[in-house]
């Protein structure tokens, strides 16, 4: 049983960072606009979040905060920087692809590239990595070995409420807030409209360049943020890499058909994957099979594409995601 | 404006050769990757050139190459000798390729390599010599590890502290990481032996993980490790130990032992490192130099340090076990030294031999194939 807790705890850590982006990728791509810089944004984040960690950790400590939620209030600064470092980073692809009208795949290939040497770059010129590219930060103050009294409760305590981070929670949070923005408001109609039919939006009033920018921004914040959620459950030090899991959330955003309950399940089942793929040595009933770890890693991709072949008919992506938006085109 | 240029260019060379012609530095040490103050190799070789060159009073200077590529530690070096070094010291293993470059461009200059050996060797995609040798010249100290007997006392410390489910993570089958294993595994085998333990009484995962790179899944492997009963986790694989202890950090009553250099700083979970004595090996080669004394170490072959010269060993602080104390460590490292009933002598290094062949009876290995 606690190999049991312990695959669905870890899975976690897999989980809500993919969640994240993969919402973040669902806001690009429903407004029109393919983003998969999203790797390039994940990294860029996490290198500033980091940073803001290693930066704001000790000073915090002495001051009033010093407590139990010192931790969490030093984390959630680093998310908040992380996120904004995204969205900034993003209005690069939302320029290109919005004003400049290049190809979504060339701009968001230039930002993947740049965003790993700006990190490996800026963190070798600062002092306190000792001009290396590791930035170190401390981890132990971010997790939570039980939360009190929801820690207690059986099965969704163990998976949830003990061993976790409270990106966990945020990103749950992130998810709600995402479902009811896309389905329950207005910006979320004129949002799908443009990903779907840009010049009738425009036709109905509804500035088409402008929701474009808001769409990749918050991809782009929602990216940030979750580059650093993969770093903290993960690491102890960040090393200028966030090991593609940028273009996995952009599988997971297929997989789970542009829709955020999908995303949900689709990440979950990502995660899942992964964990068992790196722990199934210590998974007694998987260890009898003995199939090699790779097999678990295509799982993922084999079922993305079982599904895509599927439903590819009855159900579509934002048609005109990856297009550029002409106003003369009718 | 040719004139402007003439002149601006005659002023920078005259800057330029007067500065090359100013103070020199009769030691020189140039840093693999990152800084003097890595808390790794660079910082341990540094302080031995310290040590050395302040006890003797001889000027010193470190260079840090602009980047990890043989062209720039080439430029750094013949920089540091422009600069009027006599000895170069080189740590890391990335500098082999170098080092057998330049013994022969600079044969009036020492150079010291710690943990590698000049050679211009290339591999083809399985890992066996494709072209290329091993050469070592007379102005080259070329300076080995024995990593088996580091990994030994490690894995002796673990099962003496009562620890008897283990583990062994080790970035590649290179020849380094091999030897720190099979030690570790002997080191637990003896002390078993010692307590008079069962047969099969410890346990030892032990794996090869195919990097040195921190990554998410090294971290969730190691956790799972510790949920399946793992107690300590031995990582021999660089950047790679960081995931390893941030598993570790994640439950309670779990540990990690460090590798080459004292590790405990990084997190508390790292109970004592299997370290490499680097600041006291590159103190003895400057020694032997400056001694003109070939009886401990001398140039043209590799010397391999080890418990007779205090080239390995575990950090002086025990203060993170509980039941192993530093009289017991001193008691093992006696025995090692002197070789008590042939202890240091019994232990296999040959790294051609498979984990099975080492006479293991107390310890039973769970052997993870590494993935290709």
């Amino acid at each position: 049983m606690e190999v049991f807790y312990f695959i669905l705890q870890q899975m976690m850590y897999f989980s809500i960072p993919l969640l994240v982006v993969a919402l973040g990728g669902m806001f690009s791509e429903r407004s029109g606009i393919v983003n998969i810089a999203l790797e390039g944004i994940m990294l860029i984040g996490a290198f500033v979040g980091v940073v803001t960690i290693y930066l704001v950790q000790d000073r915090l400590s002495a001051s009033l905060y010093a407590s139990i939620s010192h931790g969490q209030l030093v984390l959630i600064y680093g998310l908040i920087t992380a996120g904004m470092t995204g969205a900034l980073f993003s209005v690069f692809h939302a320029y290109a692809s919005v004003n400049m009208k290049a190809d979504q795949v060339i701009s968001g290939t230039a930002l993947n590239l740049f965003a790993p040497a700006a990190a490996i770059f800026l963190a070798r010129s600062f002092a306190f990595t000792n001009y290396t590219q590791q930035v170190s930060f401390n981890r132990r103050q971010f997790l939570i070995k039980k939360i009190p009294i929801l820690g207690d409760i059986p099965f969704i305590g163990d998976i949830l409420f003990q061993k976790a981070f409270i990106t966990t929670f945020i990103g749950l949070l992130i998810l709600i807030i995402a479902s009811i923005l896309v389905y329950k408001t207005r910006f979320g109609l004129r949002l799908r409209s443009c990903g779907e039919h840009p010049q009738a939006s425009d036709a109905a009033g509804i500035n088409v360049h402008k929701i474009r920018y808001i769409g990749v921004i918050i991809s782009g914040f929602l990216g940030g943020v979750g580059g650093l959620v993969l770093i903290v459950s993960t690491q102890t030090e960040f090393n200028a890499t966030v090991s593609g899991y940028g273009f996995l959330a952009l599988a997971v955003l297929i997989f789970g058909q542009w829709q955020p309950k999908k995303i949900l399940q689709a990440s979950l089942f990502f995660g899942l994957m992964k964990t068992i793929a790196s722990s199934y040595s210590s998974i007694p009933f998987l260890q009898i099979l003995n199939f090699p770890s790779q097999f678990y890693k295509m799982i993922p991709f084999i079922a993305t594409l079982v599904v895509l072949a599927f439903t590819s008919v009855s159900v579509q992506g934002p048609k005109a995601a990856g297009e550029i938006y002409d106003v003369g085109k009718r | 404006m040719k004139k402007i240029l003439l002149i601006i260019s005659i002023i920078f060379a005259t800057v330029l050769i007067s500065g090359c012609q100013g103070k020199t530095y009769e030691i020189a040490l140039i840093t693999d990757v990152g800084t003097i103050n890595d808390k790794s190799f660079n910082q341990g070789s540094w302080e031995g050139v310290v040590q050395y060159a302040d006890e003797f009073d001889v000027s010193h200077k470190y260079y840090q190459p602009s980047d990890r590529t043989d062209d720039d530690y080439l430029e750094a070096i013949e920089l540091a000798i422009n600069n009027g070094a006599k000895v170069v010291v080189t740590p890391g293993f990335y500098f082999e390729k170098v080092i057998y470059e330049v013994q022969d461009d600079y044969p009036d200059v020492t150079f010291i390599l710690i943990d590698g050996v000049p050679n211009n060797l290339v591999f083809d995609e399985e890992g066996n010599v494709e072209s290329g040798e091993e050469r070592i010249e007379d102005n080259v100290y070329s300076i080995l590890f024995a990593e088996e007997q580091s990994g030994f006392l490690a894995g002796y410390a673990a099962v003496k502290e009562g620890f008897t489910s283990l583990g062994f993570m080790g970035g590649n089958a290179v020849p380094a990481v091999v030897r720190f294993g099979y030690g570790f595994l002997q080191g637990a085998e003896y002390a078993a032996n010692e307590m008079e333990l069962d047969d099969g009484a410890i346990t030892v995962k032990y794996k090869y993980l195919n990097s040195f790179k921190p990554s998410a899944d090294i971290q969730t492997e190691a956790a799972s490790w510790y949920t399946a009963g793992t107690e300590i986790i031995f990582v021999a694989a660089g950047g790679a130990g960081s995931s390893v202890m941030a598993a570790a950090e994640s439950q309670t009553e779990k540990y990690v032992i460090g590798v080459d250099v004292d590790q405990k700083d990084e997190s508390p979970t790292v109970i004592t490192s299997a370290m490499k004595e680097l600041k006291n090996s590159v103190y003895l080669c400057l020694k032997a130099y400056y001694e003109d004394d070939d009886t401990t170490i001398s140039t043209a072959e590799t010397t391999i340090l080890d418990a007779t010269n205090d080239g390995i060993g575990l950090p002086d602080d025990f203060s993170r076990f509980e039941n192993f104390t530093s009289d017991d460590y001193n008691t093992i490292y006696t025995a090692l030294k002197e070789d008590t009933d042939n202890i240091r002598t019994n232990i296999i290094n040959d790294i051609t031999l498979s984990y099975d062949q080492l006479g293991l009876v107390k310890v039973s290995v769970d052997y993870t194939n590494p993935e290709t």
